[in-house]
């Protein structure tokens, strides 16, 4: 397979500096509404469920960052020397439309599906 | 008599990337692998288009992400000048080489892309060689997808 890493799909309320996911260098899958955006830093703000997190979008082109719609980003998450979050995206796309309960459902079955094939390939 | 299960070689089996990953070589025939002992040709993946390296008339490699595994794929734009092709009709050859050229201009980071194709092993890594793509619009596009790979996957590819 590629060298490039996927993105492990994680909710904003999940971003916890006591997680798993919360690692320097990490790559993550994350969704949610935009908050801000500032034209001059690249910087975007999302929240999700209460969560918030810095994106850093210097790297993507031709999206329009319309505040109150729902992006996805995939990226590298970089930890701050205040402890704060900052996803550098690779990737980003407006999901205006998704089926949130669907998506966190689905998200569950997703990775019960692949813990148990772990489970069932390490025995 | 037991009924046998109907076979899925010739399928386009969907798959996520973390699966695709436990296929492994069916002895003897390099175009043949098996999943859960089941032999298996051809594939269907959706994902992510994280990244794509373009090399003018000959190929387009590109990795998806579905959020599991990232997937290898390379959509061949050699049809009009390479050997392999040579006995097919000139007018076929030309409808293939305009689609081919079609899906590696629509093919761009950050697209959600369904890739149908030969499952294949270059240098001992897998790729998936491109027959068909499809840019899905739908923002739940995703979602469906691990859904119905995750039922297909209980109820027929690991049942």
């Amino acid at each position: 397979m590629a060298a490039i890493k996927s993105g492990a799909l994680v909710t904003l309320p999940e971003l916890q500096p006591s997680s798993d996911f919360f690692k320097e260098g990490a790559s993550l899958r994350v969704i949610g509404k935009l908050q801000e955006y500032s034209v001059e830093t690249a910087i975007a703000v999302i929240a999700d469920q209460g969560a918030t997190l810095k994106i850093d979008t210097q790297h993507l082109r031709e999206i329009g960052f319309r505040i109150g719609s729902i992006f996805q980003f995939i990226g590298e998450l970089h930890i701050q020397p205040n402890n704060e979050a900052v996803l550098q995206a690779r990737t980003g796309r407006n999901i205006d439309g998704i089926d949130l309960d669907l998506y966190y459902q689905s998200l569950q079955q997703l990775r019960r599906f692949q813990a148990e094939h772990m489970k069932s390939a390490a025995t | 008599m037991a009924q046998q299960p109907p076979s899925m070689l010739n399928v386009h089996v969907r798959l996520l990337g973390f699966s695709l990953r436990s296929i492994t070589p069916s002895p003897g025939c390099s175009s043949v692998f098996k999943l859960n002992g089941k032999p298996i040709s051809r594939v269907e993946v959706l994902g992510v288009v994280t990244s794509r390296d373009c090399k003018p008339n000959k190929f387009l490699r590109f990795t998806l992400d579905d959020a599991t595994e990232t997937i290898t794929c390379i959509l061949w734009l050699n049809h009009l000048s390479s050997h392999f092709f040579f006995d097919r009709q000139p007018g076929t050859l030309r409808v293939i080489a305009d689609l081919a050229k079609r899906f590696a201009d629509d093919l761009q980071i950050g697209e959600v892309a369904r890739v149908r194709g030969n499952v294949g092993s270059y240098r001992g890594d897998l790729q998936v060689t491109v027959s068909d793509v499809v840019i899905e619009s739908d923002p739940n596009a995703e979602t469906l997808h691990w859904l119905d790979c995750i039922s297909l996957a209980r109820l027929c590819y690991f049942a």
